[in-house]
């Protein structure tokens, strides 16, 4: 029998949808009918995090009760540390997000486990785990495996893994956390970008403007076209420092990753570096530009070269039919 | 410590730095000698020129240098075929013409076909020489070839199976001339009986060229009524449609069309009042966004149930103030920004809007141009993000605001007073130091910081900022010496 450890992420009393489809990974990674998928909770309120992870696939559920009530990378990593000593699992199963990056590297080197980072596919490959990342900026897909490692942690891209629907009743245990000195401490959430605007991080269609849409008021043309298509109308950067759209709409190394998206639409948008970092790996990205040499092509999954004007008039032809 | 005489002493100092990039950005001004060792510090490793050649920042004398020097390597080749700033010269370089031949037919032709630096003697001899139909259809689409050069690519693939698609490319280049747009509408006409939705696809992208001739429009209209709905469509739009053919198209059943002709700004006040009560709010929308409108149409339009209708009147530049003031209390945020937007908003109404319940319409009036310092400064109080963006941007913000807008944690508050173009020597310098590169970046173009508070970036971690840093002094002996 082995156990699949899945640490669960929540932020300001919510529970983070990446956690569950941790579960859903978790779960394919059983060989035996004996296996166990353990998920770990680690906060102040953890109870409070019963219902909504008592899903389909959870064997055990584990409330480590923590002085904290957000991320701490000293708990965090003090307590994913002792619980792996208690459990000894196989896998260790943490989501790939700016948490994770606080302590699961320190927690893996210290103890020699396996580690792998954005991992996007898991499975054994004749009894070896094996993961599966992205390589040299994403072009290629590399395999990891880990030789004569009992226990691998790994960070899982968000989105991949489809969350298993139904609901259980898992065993819930409480766990305590070992003493520990944190040395952070948290002053200030700051949301950022707008606070009543959509989380564009969260939202799976997204069409965007770049500097091919000219002016101000060719902005709202294509606002109506992202309502009609169902999809959220975010934008580069320079768009959102002339005060077109807001910031919370800003994709790129200035803006936000869209982590969720599935569907990216680029219209005009040339594809700096900085803007790709927010966006290059959405699986169906289609990109449309007038030059057939700008950047955004070389990662677009179907590119158009043609004028983002007639693009729009043509969809908003075929949405009004 | 800024101490430089000549070009020749930046030079050396980026020979001294031996960075590829401050080598990039000041090989124009190297004298020979000096080109020698800087190319040896951006070739040497293959990594290094590889990396040059796909840069979209690297100079156009570097690429073409590399053009010269590796032009056997096709990993570099590729690059240089992709990169948009390879110049003309190095195009050349690589694809010109060799005893009446293209030098390379390689599957990268495909990239020069359609680069837009590429000679017009190179595109000749790609469209009379090559074969590959992906490299003829990409010549069609290069905005650089000329009416000559689409004029030999159609005759090229004449009756060949891929002259419609190459006709549809060249209908839509704006290099495509009267002649050829009739000649390709005569063939759309001809093949109607063959395949009728390629037929209008043609024709649509003829009628939609700004170089239509005014005869084809007049043939197209002629079977207005019975023409395809794409063609009816594009014609409507047309400002050049006979009023007649414009009147017997009001009536479609095509919500489309009618959209299109309530955009027409030909179409009389007649049509557009019959189009004002339009069931479809995308026609209303569009007669909302026109500049002609009578007061009688905006009186109706204002309370229209649909509040994009009421967006786009109240971005409309033709609409009174009392018609703005009646809009600032709509109770939809959007149109209600689009106010604060509008270049009509009076002071008055930008100080109610000011304090709007809603974040993003009182970013709208810190980002308006008309907007007091009274009210900037108000709006610097603001806790949002966009809002003190936006007051960071505008040019009216006094400088103690922006003083202490740069010492905000937000790298968009910061860099709204780097964009802001009043902001003062005084309250930029310290962004030169600014945790985020691209703010540093930006500050290499400055118009008010001194080239000696500008100098230190020459040797910034960043490597872009180093590159524009010395691109910058880079360009500043070279305009010196042309002066001279």
């Amino acid at each position: 029998m082995s156990t699949i450890l899945v640490i669960a992420e929540h932020r300001r009393n919510e529970l983070r949808p990446v956690s569950l489809e941790l579960i859903s990974a978790a779960q394919g990674l059983k060989k035996n009918a004996d296996d166990k998928v353990v998920v770990a909770v680690i906060g102040s309120q953890t109870e409070s995090f019963v219902p909504a992870l008592s899903v389909a696939g959870v064997d055990e559920l584990i409330l480590l009760k923590a002085p904290v009530t957000d991320f701490d990378p000293d708990i965090f990593e003090a307590a994913v540390s002792a619980l792996i000593t208690s459990k000894t699992p196989t896998v260790v199963l943490l989501p790939h997000s700016v948490d994770s990056l606080g302590y699961a590297a320190t927690l893996a080197s210290k103890a020699g486990y396996g580690f792998a980072t954005d991992v996007f596919i898991v499975e054994y490959q004749a009894d070896e785990l094996v993961a599966t990342r992205g390589g040299y900026n994403q072009k290629v897909n590399v395999e990891v495996d880990f030789p004569g490692k009992a226990t691998v942690v790994m960070t899982i891209r968000a989105s991949v893994f489809k969350v298993l629907e139904g609901t259980a009743s898992p065993i819930i245990t409480n766990f305590d956390l070992p003493a520990v000195q944190s040395r952070s401490q948290n002053k200030e959430f700051i949301e950022l970008g707008g606070g009543n605007d959509v989380d564009i991080t969260t939202v799976e269609f997204i069409m965007s403007i770049g500097r091919g849409i000219g002016e101000e008021t060719n902005v709202e043309q294509f606002r109506e076209l992202a309502e009609t298509a169902g999809a959220t109308l975010c934008c580069s950067r320079p768009i959102a420092d002339a005060g077109w759209l807001p910031k919370s709409r800003q994709v790129g190394q200035s803006g936000k990753v869209v982590g969720s998206c599935k569907l990216y639409v680029a219209l005009g948008i040339s594809g700096s570096i900085q803007h790709m970092a927010g966006m290059k790996h959405v699986p169906t990205i289609v990109a449309v530009n007038t030059d057939p040499g700008a950047s955004i092509f070389t990662i677009a999954k179907y590119g158009i070269v043609a004028d983002i004007f007639d693009m729009e008039e043509e969809l908003n032809s075929q949405l009004a039919a | 410590m800024f101490a430089l005489n000549s070009d020749k002493d930046l030079v050396d100092k980026a020979i001294k730095n031996g960075d590829i990039y401050a080598a990039a950005a000041v090989y124009s001004i190297a004298k020979c000698e000096q080109r020698e060792v800087l190319e040896g510090i951006m070739f040497a490793k293959r990594r290094d020129a590889l990396a040059l050649a796909r840069w979209e920042h690297t100079p156009a004398e570097v690429l073409n240098a590399l053009s010269i020097k590796n032009n056997s390597d096709v990993g570099i080749v590729l690059r240089l075929d992709k990169n948009q700033n390879t110049p003309a010269l190095a195009i050349s370089t690589l694809y010109g013409l060799e005893n009446g031949q293209v030098k390379r037919n390689t599957s990268f032709t495909v990239l020069i076909a359609q680069h837009r630096h590429t000679p017009i003697n190179v595109l000749e001899a790609i469209v009379k020489f090559v074969d590959d139909i992906e490299v003829l259809k990409a010549v069609s689409k290069n905005p650089v070839a000329n009416a000559q050069v689409l004029g030999l690519l159609l005759n090229r693939v004449a009756h060949s199976s891929v002259y419609e698609a190459v006709a549809k490319n060249v209908a839509a280049n704006p290099s495509a001339s009267a002649d050829l747009l009739s000649a390709i509408y005569s063939y759309a006409d001809y093949s109607q009986a063959d395949d009728c939705q390629a037929g209008s696809s043609l024709r649509v992208a003829v009628l939609k060229h700004e170089n239509c001739p005014q005869f084809l429009i007049r043939l197209a209209e002629f079977n207005v009524a019975d023409a395809a709905i794409e063609i009816q469509r594009q014609l409507v739009k047309d400002s050049r449609l006979s009023l007649q053919a414009l009147a017997s198209l009001v009536a479609s059943q095509d919500k489309v069309l009618r959209t299109g002709l309530a955009a027409n700004l030909a179409a009389p006040k007649m049509l557009i009042k019959q189009l004002l009560k339009d069931e479809s709010p995308l026609v209303r929308r569009a007669v909302a966004a026109r500049a002609d409108l009578t007061v009688s149409s905006i009186k109706y339009l204002i309370s229209d149930k649909d509040h994009w209708v009421r967006q786009w009147l109240a971005r409309n530049p033709a609409v009174s103030r009392k018609v703005l003031e009646k809009l600032s209390a709509d109770p939809h945020a959007d149109v209600r920004r689009a106010v604060a937007r509008n270049s009509r908003c009076t002071n008055a109404l930008l100080s109610e809007l000011a304090k709007d319940e809603d974040a993003w319409v009182r970013a709208a009036v810190a980002y308006q141009k008309n907007a007091t310092k009274r009210l900037l400064e108000a709006l610097a109080e603001d806790a949002d993000i966009d809002v003190l963006s936006g007051v960071a941007n505008n040019p009216h913000t006094p400088q103690r605001i922006l003083l202490k807008l740069i010492s905000s944690l937000e790298a968009d508050i910061r860099r709204g007073v780097i964009l802001n173009r009043k902001a003062q020597r005084k309250t930029l310098l310290s962004l030169l130091e600014d945790s985020y590169y691209l703010h540093r970046l930006m500050l290499v173009n400055s118009t008010v910081l001194k080239d000696s508070d500008k100098w230190p970036l020459c040797d910034d971690p960043d490597f872009q900022v180093r590159f524009t840093a010395y691109q910058y002094f880079a360009k500043k002996y070279q305009t010196f010496t042309k002066n001279i």
